[in-house]
């Protein structure tokens, strides 16, 4: 197997096989699931002593007000004395009993408390409707007064709305992006900086580069990252997926998704496209910085320190970002997403908006790669240089070192 | 056969290696001797390529690429391994990167944890072992690959007699397979026993070079060991005794300022009669290095 492979592979079997990968990647499903898992415990365990019981000697009338509040009647209750007993074990917020004469409907509410607000007036609204069926009923009107009495009053909205549904699926997968590569970069910037870092000075290098060149080594190790970076990667899709298809079951989140759904396939339209070449590219090249920033540390101990200039430049890229979440026109965002580094946030936010032509984001696209590439291979030559390097100088100097030494 | 053609190394205003030249042939034992900061382990580095030099580094002729790091054994003059990995994990790593399948060599792991009698198993944790264990494990996945080329970097410092004498049969061993084999060391017992030929270094210059006997005769056969019950100060009127030195018991060294005047010692001191010991011998090596590493040139 090649020797790079053979970096990679331990690189990543290593990173994967931690605890502290393993908590970081599963650490999102054990709260959604605790959370979940709270909500409908509170939500079963509490849901009987929301309800109430109707009782009516008019089982059509019964019926109506179970078609029309089926959320909040507990049907099983049929009889008053039933009832009593479940209201006094606290199992039922109380019950209704519905009458009806010739000419009256009535209703008597019973509990230990008072009705909330909203069962109020949805029991009146019943009792207002059934009552005046009723009335006309009794009224025996003609079919015309009975079509003008039906008449409802005119009513129409007119909103200029600020927020169409398009920009509004911009502004969520802008932030979504933004987001995604923000926190990826965080994350394995400093498991990359610390990765390298560890090994700085150590004499297992010395045996590891009289085994393989400093290239292909570091090449290696930029590799076994990404790949934890894409295991994590794969992990949430699949595992959003899944709670995603769990979630479908529950009723109010297929209702949510019929709703929304032409703004959440505009948002995944806007992630799955160039955008995650971006994306990756993006991760690639902090990556590779990050691995730069590691091996110039004095020291294996400085391991920790490691991360910053890489953190900072991504922290930096991130902020400048946001104020042009809405104006993707500016001049400055047009400069950006040409500058690596910077062109991970800004030509995705210009994607987004429809901003950028098919050149312009291959002329990114290009810019990018290129970069990427020349950072390897300038690494790659010194990189040798910078591992077995144990001055405790500055990091200027150690820098400029490390920037000089070429063979 | 290693060669080394007038190396020089400078960081900055300090020259490392001035002008050093010498071969380490197949099949033989070199030792590289010299007092801290004399450039030993700045040679290993060079040979690696872990540093840019000037001069010429040549393996079987060729300059030393990434072709032939498959063909090398280095140990570094400080221990270091990967502590999170097993001990298995970490010679499979490092003999996968010498281009050796972790098919022929986990088989081979018992074996010699057996030869160097490590205490732990091939599944414990770097880290759990103790520094005289991490060594030989070391030493395993400098050797393990069957190197043609083996560089021992102070290999002996920390290890008790017991542990040295299994690293001397180790090297011993791999001299037999024909490996051209070169050690820095402290200990000239060692060198002394293991070597075929040795060279010092002297802040960058090669001060001494060739076989043993051969260093060990440019001194002259100037010491003699007597076992005898002359006093100290009878033995000093001897002719071209210049010093007299008391080892133990009857046991004296006289050092002469001529070696050919051995026969006229012996005829005086023994007077045709037995003596338990007379033996004329070149200095030992330890003595030619502290002579060595005390004369300016």
């Amino acid at each position: 197997m090649n020797k790079t492979w053979i970096v990679a592979a331990e690189t990543y079997l290593r990173q994967v096989k931690s605890w502290s990968f393993v908590m970081l990647v599963l650490s999102p499903f054990v709260l959604i699931a605790i959370s979940l898992g709270v909500g409908y415990f509170s939500a079963t365990s509490s849901v009987d002593q929301t309800k109430i019981a109707v009782i009516s000697n008019q089982p059509a009338l019964r019926k109506q007000f179970i078609k029309d509040n089926q959320d909040d009647v507990k049907t099983s209750v049929t009889t008053v004395s039933a009832a009593k007993k479940k209201v006094a074990k606290d199992n039922l917020a109380g019950y209704l009993v519905i009458s009806s004469d010739a000419t009256k409907v009535s209703g008597v509410y019973h509990a230990n408390d008072s009705l909330s607000g909203g069962m109020r007036t949805k029991i009146n609204t019943f009792l207002g409707k059934t009552q005046q069926q009723l009335n006309i009923s009794n009224a025996k009107l003609s079919a015309g007064q009975l079509k003008s009495l039906n008449e409802p009053p005119a009513f129409k909205q007119q909103i200029k709305k600020k927020v169409s549904g398009a920009s509004l699926a911009k502004m969520a997968s802008f932030w979504i992006l933004t987001f995604m590569i923000y926190m990826v970069l965080i994350t394995y910037s400093s498991v990359t900086a610390q990765e390298i870092a560890s090994e700085k000075g150590t004499k297992i290098m010395e045996i590891i580069f009289s085994s393989t060149k400093a290239s292909k080594y570091f090449i290696g190790k930029i590799v076994g990252v990404l790949m934890v970076i894409l295991t994590q990667i794969v992990v949430y899709l699949v595992g959003g997926y899944a709670f995603f298809e769990l979630a479908m079951q529950l009723g109010k989140v297929k209702d949510f998704m019929t709703e929304y759904h032409s703004l959440v396939s505009a948002v995944v339209r806007n992630l799955v496209n160039v955008n995650l070449a971006f994306v990756l590219l993006g991760v690639i090249i902090y990556t590779i910085v990050s691995a730069f920033s590691g091996a110039l540390v004095a020291k294996a101990e400085d391991a920790p320190k490691a991360a910053q200039p890489a953190i900072y430049l991504s922290m930096i890229a991130f902020f400048i970002t946001i104020p042009f979440s809405n104006n993707a026109d500016a001049l400055l965002v047009k400069i950006l997403s040409y500058v690596p580094f910077f062109s991970s946030y800004f030509m995705p936010l210009r994607v987004i908006n429809s901003n950028a032509s098919g050149l312009e984001i291959g002329v990114s696209l290009v810019i990018l790669i290129a970069s990427i590439a020349g950072l390897v291979i300038y690494i790659s030559r010194i990189y040798e240089g910078l591992i077995l390097q144990t001055d405790d100088t500055s990091f200027w100097k150690r820098l400029k070192r490390g920037l000089a030494y070429q063979k | 056969m290693l060669t080394l053609e007038h190396l020089h190394k400078q960081f900055g205003n300090l020259t490392a290696l001035d002008d050093v030249s010498f071969k380490v042939p197949d099949g033989q034992i070199t030792g590289l001797i010299g007092q801290n900061g004399s450039g030993k382990s700045t040679t290993f580095h060079s040979i690696l390529n872990f540093l840019k030099y000037d001069g010429t580094i040549r393996w079987q002729g060729k300059p030393i690429t990434e072709s032939v790091f498959d063909e090398i054994g280095y140990l570094p003059e400080e221990r270091s391994l990967m502590p999170k990995l097993t001990i298995e994990q970490q010679i499979v790593y490092l003999a996968r990167l010498k281009d050796q399948p972790a098919k022929v060599i986990r088989p081979q792991i018992d074996n010699w944890l057996k030869k160097f009698a490590v205490k732990g198993k091939k599944t414990d944790r770097i880290k759990s072992l103790s520094k005289g264990n991490q060594q030989k494990v070391q030493l395993i996945c400098t050797l393990i690959h069957r190197p043609k080329l083996v560089i021992l970097d102070e290999p002996f410092s920390g290890l008790d007699p017991v542990n040295a004498d299994l690293l001397k049969q180790a090297i011993l061993e791999t001299k037999a397979q024909g490996a051209a084999i070169i050690f820095s060391s402290h200990d000239m017992a060692n060198v002394e026993s293991l070597c075929d030929q040795l060279v010092m270094l002297r802040t960058g210059d090669v001060v001494l070079n060739g076989s043993i006997t051969d260093v060990r005769n440019q001194f002259g056969r100037s010491e003699l060991y007597v076992t005898t019950d002359w006093s100290e100060e009878r033995l000093r009127q001897l002719p071209h005794v210049t010093d007299v030195n008391r080892l133990r018991g009857d046991r004296f060294l006289l050092r002469l300022d001529d070696e050919k005047a051995g026969p006229e010692i012996f005829q005086q001191l023994t007077n045709g009669q037995y003596i338990q010991e007379f033996s004329q011998q070149p200095p030992t090596l330890d003595e030619i290095f502290r002579m060595k590493a005390g004369i300016k040139q």
